[in-house]
C-alpha cells in the first residue's frame, strides 16, 4: 500500500460522506461557504501524512473542525483590526502606562477569580490550553480523575466567559 | 450527551471540552445540537474565543506552582530495603536488583504493578507475562497480555519494550501495549513511542494507537482517547462509543473470565467509565445497564448482547 492509495482512500471517504460533512460544516457556521470549505478539506487531506488511518471519517470530522477554527481565527483577526481603526476611543489617547496597568489588573482579577473556584482551576486550564496536554494526561499528572479535570475546565470557561464580557463592557 | 434541558452556554462549554478529546466521536450529535438553534453555534464559538483570549492573557503571567503531587507516587521507603527478593506489598512489587532474568506472570483477572529499577513503572493486567533482566534495566519483554508503562524518560538510554517480535522505544511517555497471540496493539497516553525505529518506523503521539493484527501484517493507525489508554490500570475502563468486541475483550482480560460478544453490529452508545470493582459478577451486573447490554451466563463466563428496548 503506497501513499497514493491512502490519499485516494481519504478523498474517497470525503466523496462518500459528502453530505454529512457538508451538513457539519454548515452547522458549524460555514453556511454558504460549506462547499468551499469542503474543497479546502479535500486539499488539506491531500497534503496529510501517508500513515494509514483506521477511522477516516472521525479523522475528517476532526480536520473539518480544525479548518473551521482556522477560518474563523483569520476572519476574527481581520474584523478586529477593522474595528480598532474605527474605535471611538482611539487607543493612542490612552497613555501606555495606563494600558499596562489595566492589563495587569485584569490579569490579577482573572487569576483571583479562578483561584476562588478551586485549587487547580487555573493550573488545569494552563496545562490544557498553554501546555497542550490532553485532559487524561493532566488527570494522571495531578493524580485526580478525568471528571475532576472536566469540571475544572467547565468552571474555568464559565468564569472566563463572564470576565471577558465584563472587560469588553468597560 | 443530553443537553436538552441545559442552558446553551453550559452545553456549549461541555461540547467544547469533549470535542477537544482526541477520540471524540459524536460528531453527528454535535451537528444536531448546533442545528437546533443558532444561539448554540454562537455560544460554542464564544467559548472558543474565551479560550483564546484567556490563554493570551495568562501567558503573560508566570505559571502557578503546582501543589505537591498527591500520594500517587508509590515508592517504597528506603531503597536499601530492596536487596530482598521480590516483595509484594498490597499489589506493588519492587524488583530484586541482583537477581538474574526474572519472569513475572499474573493470573487471569489479577493486576500487579511493578516498580522497575530505573524508576519506571509497569502495570500488568490479567494473564500477562513479562521478562525483566537486571543486566538490561531499561528493557522489558512483554510475552503475553497487556501492560501499561509509565516510563522515566532518558533520551540517551531509551526504555525499550520487546513484544510480538516488535521493538517499541520510549520517547518520554505513558503507553499501553497489548499482545494477544500474534496481534499487537500499542497506544500512547502521554509523550511518544517509536514503533520499530528504522526505515519503517512509526512515531506514536498521545492519542495514537497502532494495531498490528498479525506478524508480517502492516500496522494500522487509529485514534484512542488518552484517558482510555491503560485506564484498566487504575481500575477503570473508559469508553467513548466502543465496539462490542473491544468491550468483551477488555472485560475478559480485566476480570479474568471469558466474555464473548454476540451480534450487535453497531457501536455501544456509552461514553464514560466502567469501574472494575468487586467480583466479576458485580462488574458484569454493573456494566449491563450502563452499556445497554445483557450478559447471559455461558460456561465460565458470559455472552454479551444488545439489550432490547428503547435506545438510551
Amino acid at each position: 500500500m503506497n501513499r497514493d492509495d491512502d490519499i485516494s482512500g481519504l478523498q474517497r471517504v470525503i466523496l462518500n460522506e459528502r453530505s454529512r460533512l457538508l451538513r457539519f460544516l454548515a452547522a458549524r457556521g460555514m453556511s454558504d461557504d460549506a462547499e468551499d470549505a469542503l474543497h479546502d478539506l479535500w486539499q488539506r487531506v491531500a497534503a496529510a501524512p501517508s500513515q494509514p488511518i483506521a477511522d477516516p471519517l472521525s479523522y475528517l470530522f476532526r480536520a473539518a473542525e480544525n479548518l473551521v477554527r482556522d477560518r474563523r481565527r483569520s476572519t476574527v483577526s481581520r474584523d478586529r483590526r477593522h474595528q480598532d481603526w474605527h474605535d471611538t476611543i482611539p487607543r493612542e489617547e490612552q497613555p501606555t502606562g495606563e494600558r499596562g496597568l489595566i492589563a495587569r489588573e485584569r490579569l490579577r482579577e482573572v487569576q483571583s477569580t479562578l483561584a476562588a473556584l478551586g485549587p487547580r482551576v487555573e493550573l488545569v486550564f494552563r496545562k490544557c490550553r498553554l501546555d497542550g496536554l490532553g485532559q487524561a494526561a493532566i488527570a494522571r499528572e495531578l493524580g485526580v480523575s478525568l471528571s475532576s479535570v472536566e469540571k475544572d475546565l467547565q468552571k474555568a470557561y464559565r468564569a472566563l466567559g463572564q470576565l471577558r464580557a465584563k472587560f469588553d463592557a468597560e | 450527551m443530553n443537553a436538552q434541558d441545559m442552558d446553551p452556554q453550559e452545553a456549549a462549554r461541555l461540547w467544547a471540552i469533549r470535542v477537544q478529546q482526541p477520540a471524540f466521536g459524536d460528531w453527528d450529535g454535535f451537528t444536531e445540537w448546533l442545528e437546533r438553534d443558532p444561539a448554540h453555534l454562537a455560544a460554542y464559538d464564544a467559548v472558543l474565543d474565551d479560550e483564546v483570549w484567556a490563554a493570551a492573557l495568562l501567558s503573560a503571567a508566570p505559571a502557578v506552582e503546582p501543589e505537591a503531587p498527591p500520594v500517587r507516587r508509590w515508592w517504597l521507603a528506603g531503597s536499601a530495603a530492596v536487596a530482598a527478593a521480590v516483595a509484594v506489598l498490597g499489589g506493588w512489587a519492587v524488583l530484586d536488583r541482583d537477581a538474574p532474568a526474572q519472569q513475572i506472570a499474573t493470573a487471569p483477572g489479577e493486576h500487579r504493578t511493578i516498580e522497575l529499577a530505573d524508576g519506571s513503572r509497569m502495570a500488568l493486567n490479567g494473564a500477562t507475562r513479562v521478562t525483566i533482566d537486571s543486566d538490561t534495566p531499561r528493557q522489558v519483554v512483554l510475552e503475553q497480555g497487556e501492560a501499561r508503562f509509565d516510563v522515566r524518560h532518558d533520551a540517551s538510554d531509551p526504555f525499550v519494550v520487546l513484544s510480538g517480535g516488535a521493538r517499541l522505544v520510549d520517547a518520554g511517555t505513558v503507553f499501553n501495549v497489548l499482545q494477544d497471540g500474534d496481534a499487537l496493539e500499542v497506544a500512547v497516553a502521554e509523550g511518544a513511542v517509536i514503533y520499530e525505529p528504522g526505515p519503517d518506523e512509526v512515531r506514536l503521539a498521545p492519542g495514537d494507537m497502532l494495531k498490528r493484527p498479525g506478524r508480517g501484517v502492516k500496522p494500522v493507525l487509529a485514534k484512542a482517547s488518552p484517558q482510555a489508554i491503560g485506564s484498566w490500570a487504575t481500575g477503570e475502563l473508559y469508553y467513548d462509543n466502543p465496539a462490542p468486541d473491544q468491550v468483551a475483550r477488555d472485560l475478559t482480560r480485566s476480570i479474568g473470565r471469558p466474555v464473548r460478544s454476540a451480534g450487535g453490529t453497531g457501536r455501544i452508545r456509552f461514553t464514560g467509565t466502567l469501574v472494575l470493582r468487586g467480583t466479576p459478577e458485580e462488574v458484569v451486573a454493573r456494566a449491563g445497564p450502563l452499556l445497554g447490554v445483557t450478559f447471559v451466563v455461558d460456561g465460565e463466563g458470559w455472552t454479551m448482547s444488545p439489550a432490547h428496548g428503547p435506545p438510551r
